[in-house]
């Protein structure tokens, strides 16, 4: 049986997607077989990022309402055999489906697949609901931005009130320069408030918005920071004990991630 | 009626007079059973209550011990009374005798959580939360409220207008603080950051916030 993982936010635009996109792929180089699930219903996105808009012929809502099979709307990587895509439908709206419908679809991939990730669209209303429906783990992604923080620490509270306990964190969009001016809200302070474990930061990187308007995510690219950071949570997930990257030498930044690497360990 | 009794010498399981074995045993399903995980190795020093025979003890011990890990520590004896009527009620009116003007005997809640933004805990009574409590959470008590780590929410206390109540935080960094119908909110910007445990107060008409450790 696979594990379901739901990548969530609550604030719109933090990099749910470009997570999602990235881990899966991360798992797929690591040999695991992979699926992606575009939760987000008439806002789909998850094909562009992974380069596969064209190919989509069915999608998620057509496998609930039984207009195709689950097997039919799978969309195979162009590169990775063992990584998939199921679309969102994009003429439809988040009430199409419903939590017991997701439950039903996601326990069915997790049968084939290792990791079952599901792309969770912004907000707490019915596409929230019905993205977590059948998750065994969360994933929780914030930039270091108060009004983004805030909405992660609802979400988590959400989450935690529907039985996902101990959801992890990513931090997204770190500028190095910013935190260095001492002008970006501090990591410790975020961790801090949110009390749950670290599991990456990812830096803000050009190479993300160029990956993304290629299709091709950045974990490929090994050029790319963002790349390195998501290749290093997909390793962590994976149960690796991979230390926090050196974003640039700064000590005293190097110094708060050796404390937020302490505190990423279970207790 | 309580079923197991912490007294100074330890753990006492509680048995009324007129329950025969298997009314016992019942009731021990009932009460234990639910809380096995806390009573789970508990050591308990021997029944009360009920003069037990032989055979009865040791099969309430086997039971106790094999069945909801607990483990009896005394042997059988005939001597089963209760604590006295004069020591328990010793026991209740203890707070009286206390030599200091501002002893709380009343209802609380304690809730051991990071209370998140959204999230609301209210209770008629006093709360106490083991965490800390996020921007955008609030708690509302008829009470005092005891925050056991940074309070960042909205605090309510006395909602029922009692100015008598307080709200107190080892670091209180509220969005707001009510006690009864006046209200104060943390200055615009990024307040102070002290370190130190406050309590926040009503004197003559206003919300005061000041350390209640004076040496510190
Ligand atoms: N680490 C990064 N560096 C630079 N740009 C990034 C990074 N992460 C995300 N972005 C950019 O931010 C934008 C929003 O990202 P994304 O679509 O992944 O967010 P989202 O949380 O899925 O948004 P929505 O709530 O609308 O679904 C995209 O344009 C993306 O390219
Ligand atoms: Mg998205």
């Amino acid at each position: 049986m696979g594990e379901v993982i739901v990548i969530t936010s609550g604030k719109g635009g933090v990099g749910k997607t470009t997570t999602t996109a990235n881990i899966g792929t991360g798992f797929s180089l690591e040999g695991k077989s992979t699926v992606l699930v575009d939760a987000d219903i008439g806002l789909r996105n998850l094909d562009v990022v992974m380069g596969l808009e064209n190919r989509i012929v069915y999608d998620l809502v057509d496998v609930v309402d039984g207009v195709c099979r689950l097997r039919q709307a799978l969309i195979k990587d162009k590169r990775y055999s063992n990584l998939y895509l199921l679309p969102a439908a994009q003429t439809k709206d988040k009430n199409a489906v419903t939590p017991q419908q997701m439950q039903e679809l996601t326990s069915e991939l997790a049968k084939e697949f290792d990791y079952v990730i599901v792309d969770c669209p912004a907000g707490i209303e019915q596409g929230f609901k019905n993205a977590i429906a059948g998750a065994n783990k969360a994933i929780v992604v914030t930039t270091p931005e108060v009004s983004a923080v805030r909405d992660a620490d609802r979400i988590i509270g959400l989450l935690e009130a529907n039985g996902l306990r101990n959801p992890q964190l990513v931090i997204n969009r770190l500028r190095v320069d910013m935190v260095k001016r001492g002008d970006m809200m501090n990591i410790d302070d975020m961790i801090d408030i949110l009390a749950i474990e670290l599991l990456g930061v990812v830096p803000d990187d050009e190479h993300i918005i160029v990956s993304t308007n290629r299709g091709e995510p950045a974990v490929t690219n090994n050029d790319s920071i963002a790349g390195q950071a998501y290749r290093n949570i997909v390793k962590r997930i994976l149960g690796e004990d991979v230390p926090f990257m050196n974003l640039e030498s700064d000590q005293g930044f190097m110094s708060k991630l050796a404390k937020m690497f302490g505190f990423g360990k279970k207790k | 009626m309580r079923y197991v009794k912490g007294t100074k010498e330890g753990l006492y399981i509680l048995i009324k007079e007129d329950m025969d074995l298997d009314k016992i045993k019942d009731n021990l399903k009932d009460k234990i059973k639910p809380s096995k995980r806390f009573f789970e190795g508990a050591k308990i020093v021997n029944f009360k209550g009920k003069k037990l025979t032989r055979e009865e003890f040791d099969e309430l011990k086997d039971l106790v011990e094999n069945d909801y890990g607990m483990s009896v520590l005394g042997d059988y004896t005939q001597d089963t009374d209760l604590l006295s009527d004069k020591e328990e009620a010793k026991e209740n009116t203890a707070y009286e005798k206390l030599p200091y003007d501002n002893v709380i005997q009343d209802k609380v809640l304690m809730v051991r959580a990071t209370v998140r933004s959204g999230q609301l805990i209210e209770y008629n009574g006093n709360i106490v939360i083991i965490g800390d409590v996020n921007p955008g959470a609030q708690i509302k008590a008829t009470g005092s409220i005891v925050v056991m780590g940074t309070m960042r929410g909205v605090a309510h206390a006395g909602s029922n207008g009692d100015y008598g109540a307080f709200v107190s935080a080892l670091n209180l960094l509220p969005a707001q603080i009510r006690i009864g119908d006046i209200i104060t909110r943390s200055p615009d910007g990024l307040g102070i950051r002290t370190s130190v445990p406050e309590m926040a107060v009503v004197k003559r008409g206003l919300i005061l916030v000041e350390p209640y450790l004076p040496n510190r």
